[in-house]
């Protein structure tokens, strides 16, 4: 008997490794879940008669610095994979460091942002601006995200460790890397239906 | 690799973050244009597509995998994605038109 073939995994129908090709499942389950949050802030906003003024609420410049980090921090990762790709680990080391850096700076800003918004009197159910389902959905919306930054931060501490130690992979670099864009990629809409719209 | 070759990977990537960039930067001088409320936000949208096709194809590295596995991902979530918006956007329409003074 052939045991080789039993034990060896099929090849993915997407011609990928199995690693990537189930982190891209996830990001397609992950992106529907964003989309059904969305669709119901576009559907709040739609069925409400008034919707605060964004300028009055908050501060685009903060927004803007927090978008640039973040698209600079997408820049690092792809940057990290490409150095994985090289096999040039010191410069996976210090490329998953910045976008490490760049990962917690946004963090820190989105908690600047939402302290500065409940210091105002914002909650889950009420706001000074009289459309409840206004900072609802603001809350729900960019705090999913946020906890998505903080998961993608453990990955990509744990996926640094594990390069400064030998013990990473390029696929290991990749998978991560494909999670950190997906959450720059998420702030996008948010960004452009919370911010601008 | 050469470290030329490596150093040419990182290139496009800095001028994908470059592009990025200055979308977003037009993005946030939008309000400042003479344009219609439409106008403006057709250019928004416009602008976050152009942003994620480059999230997606550079830095996920989407345009390089084979066909099979772009049209699961993207086709699956641009399907989903629109056939909610356009089943919830009917339904909101109707009740902003019932609030209309």
């Amino acid at each position: 008997m052939n045991t080789q073939s039993v034990v060896a995994p099929a090849a993915t129908p997407f011609g990928a490794g199995w690693q990537k090709s189930m982190m891209w499942v996830f990001i397609v389950t992950d992106a529907l879940l964003f989309t059904g949050f969305l669709a119901s802030y576009g559907f709040v906003r739609l069925a409400s008669a008034s919707w605060p003024n964004r300028a009055e609420v908050f501060d685009l410049r903060l927004i803007a610095l927090m978008t640039f980090v973040l698209i600079s921090s997408s820049a690092t990762m792809a940057s990290a994979v490409a150095a994985a790709k090289h096999s040039d680990w010191s410069m996976v080391k210090i490329f998953l460091s910045l976008t490490l850096v760049g990962g917690l700076c946004f963090l820190g800003m989105q908690a600047y942002e939402w302290s500065n918004l409940i210091h105002e009197g914002a909650t889950l159910h009420s706001n000074p601006w009289g459309v409840p389902l206004f900072t609802a959905s603001f809350f729900l919306i960019t705090g999913f995200h946020g906890s998505h930054v903080l998961t993608g931060l453990i990955v990509l501490a744990v996926t640094a460790i594990r390069s400064a130690t030998g013990r990473s992979t390029m696929h290991g670099v990749e998978v991560a890397g494909l999670y950190w864009h997906f959450v720059d990629l998420v702030w996008v809409f948010i960004f452009t239906f919370f911010y601008l719209v | 690799m050469s470290e030329t070759d490596s150093k040419a990977s990182y290139k496009g990537y800095w001028i994908t973050w470059g592009i990025m960039l200055v979308i977003t930067a037009i993005m946030l001088l939008g309000d400042s244009l003479s344009w219609s409320k439409p106008a403006i936000v057709g250019l928004l949208l416009v602008a976050m597509l152009v942003k994620v096709a480059l999230i997606g194809g550079e830095f996920m590295h989407l345009r390089f995998e084979k066909p099979a596995l772009i049209w699961a991902v993207a086709g699956c979530i641009l399907f989903f994605s629109a056939f909610l918006f356009i089943l919830i956007a009917f339904d909101g329409l109707r009740i902003a038109r019932m609030l209309e003074p």
